[in-house]
């Protein structure tokens, strides 16, 4: 299979670290569709657009996103990273998302999380005490409506359809990615269900992922799916920079800003030391921050560990100036991108 | 005029490169971009047989002896030990076991521990910090443990680790910063 390499942005609204000036909304969600459409010029095979629910993200409609990177590019697979799909309404998911594959001329995608933040679970009316039970549901009806029109499905945390016509149909078989954090538990369920398995990764060491990818595999052999559809993805926070050393600098600011967020000490949010970074940065450690030749080294590892045939960058976390993110977006789809395709169609032709 | 502070870290790891140590290398570099430091380190598993065969402190060997006299002169310890068997290395304890009794009254103490699983993340609070309870040390709150799951050789991936101990130092820095300054 034909390795992939795309972004992901959450098109995010902080200050440039070196100015001191915020982006407006606006001017930030045109830089996100410049992104695609450089992503897309230089041949990278995924544009992502996460859901967020706050004022420091402009992205809380993801499929609006990509309806408007369909319009400004060609080929580029056009994903949801993640579709919070605990609280939204499934039918509405698939007709979002089957509008986007018709816009776009079957190039579709939905990755289907439970949501690394919990914003959208009050703004949409449920509880967060259902928090699993709702990811389970919501799912299970989304691959109902995927699967046939009309549809017939019960479930208990929704209203029943009953031979309900959801329209329209897309083009392509509209793909569903599950994305999952490193809980076994949803790595076995995306395996029994026979999902392709979205790994997405914050900080730790490149091996966390071992036993997960190895219950997801067990589980989808033992549900009988095919092997086919054992694909796994990484998605992971990143930077191709120039250098190893400039691409550490200019990402790290931003980064450890962004994390402060999701790194709490004491209840408050606390900025990642740079030291901790380096450790990530470094061979062993999960980031795909450095040169193009050590993403690319570190690519290849990914791909031995877990045998992953894709790989989604995040490279604007924190708020990466634009020209800063532009930039890493072509190398990785001009210097990465080239070497890490050729390298593993040759691994696999001598596996096959 | 400050002078540096002394720092001793008492090594519970028989290992040349060892987890635990490398965990204390985060703790010391830390320390060491917030205040002038000198760091010693005695290994107690390569304290020889006068050591090792040792019922009391007569039976130590001088070099030996410099060892104890430089962990009870410490203006700050760092006790740091692997898990074996469910606690403290036992050499570990045997070095503490010829400490005198009064020797580490009111001394900051750093309590640092490695294990195979986070499983055995409390023998900080169960098994170092009475120990160091019994001494009348002064145990800084917060103790440092990390998994074996958490380093690649001796470095620590586990981010949470490095901000941990940016807090828990942060929160006695300024106690060091007078012990020196006295």
């Amino acid at each position: 299979m034909a390795f992939e390499l795309g972004i992901l942005t959450f098109g995010e609204l902080t200050t440039d670290l070196t100015t001191g000036r915020m982006p407006s909304p606006e001017e930030r969600m045109k830089q996100t569709i410049e992104q695609a459409r450089v992503a897309d010029e230089v041949g990278l095979d995924v544009f992502g657009v996460g859901e967020h629910h706050r004022t420091d993200f402009v992205a809380s409609a993801p499929h609006m996103v990509l309806a408007a990177a369909a319009m400004a590019t060609r080929n580029i697979q056009l994903t949801s990273g993640v579709t919070v799909l605990s609280s939204e309404d499934p039918v509405r998911v698939f007709q979002n998302f089957a509008t986007l594959d018709l816009i776009s001329g079957g190039r579709a995608e939905i990755i289907a999380g439970r949501g690394s933040y919990t914003e959208s679970f009050p703004l949409f009316g449920y509880d967060l005490g259902d928090y699993a039970d709702l990811f389970r549901e919501k799912l299970d009806l989304l691959l109902a409506i995927r699967a046939e029109n009309p549809v017939s499905w019960q479930g208990r945390l929704r209203a029943p359809l009953v031979n309900a016509d959801i329209a329209p149909r897309p083009i392509s078989d509209l793909p569903i990615w599950v994305g999952v954090g490193g809980t076994p538990a949803s790595a076995v369920r995306t395996g029994q269900l026979g999902l392709p398995l979205a790994l997405a990764l914050l900080l730790g060491p490149i091996t966390q992922f071992e036993r997960p990818v190895d219950l997801y595999r067990q589980a989808s052999v033992a549900a009988g799916h095919d092997l086919s559809s054992q694909r796994i993805s990484i998605n992971a926070h990143g930077m191709v920079g120039k250098t190893s050393q400039s691409a550490r600098d200019d990402f790290f600011p931003y980064f450890s800003r962004g994390l402060g967020e999701n790194n709490h000490q004491r209840g408050a949010s606390f900025n990642l030391p740079r030291n901790a970074f380096e450790a990530q940065a470094s061979p062993a450690g999960g980031l795909l921050v450095g040169s193009p030749q050590e993403i690319i080294d570190k690519l290849l590892t990914y791909h031995d560990l877990y045998g992953v045939s894709r790989a989604v960058f995040q490279m604007g976390f924190g708020g990466v100036p634009q020209q800063t993110h532009l930039e890493a977006i072509e190398r990785l789809g001009t210097e990465v991108a080239p070497v890490i395709r050729a390298e593993i169609a040759s691994r696999e032709s001598v596996n096959a | 005029m400050s002078r540096p502070l002394r720092v001793v870290v008492v090594n519970g790891s028989p290992t040349q490169r060892s987890k635990t140590m490398g965990l204390v290398k985060l703790i010391t570099e830390s320390l060491s971009q917030k205040l002038a430091i000198e760091v010693h380190q005695t290994n107690v598993y390569h304290l020889g047989p006068s050591f090792t065969g040792a019922i009391s402190r007569a039976d130590l060997d001088p070099a030996v002896e410099a060892e104890y006299a430089a962990v009870e002169s410490a203006d700050l310890l760092i006790a740091a030990t692997p898990v074996y068997r469910g606690s403290y290395a036992g050499m570990f304890k045997h070095f503490f076991d010829l400490v005198g009794q009064y020797s580490l009254t009111n001394t900051p103490v750093i309590l640092v521990a490695t294990g195979g699983s986070d499983r055995h993340a409390l023998v900080i609070e169960h098994a170092l910090r009475p120990l160091f309870g019994f001494f009348q040390a002064a145990t800084i709150p917060v103790g440092f443990y990390a998994n074996s799951g958490d380093f690649d050789g001796d470095l620590v991936l586990n981010a949470e680790v490095y901000s941990r101990i940016e807090v828990g130092l942060g929160d006695v820095i300024d106690s060091l910063h007078q012990t020196v300054n006295r």
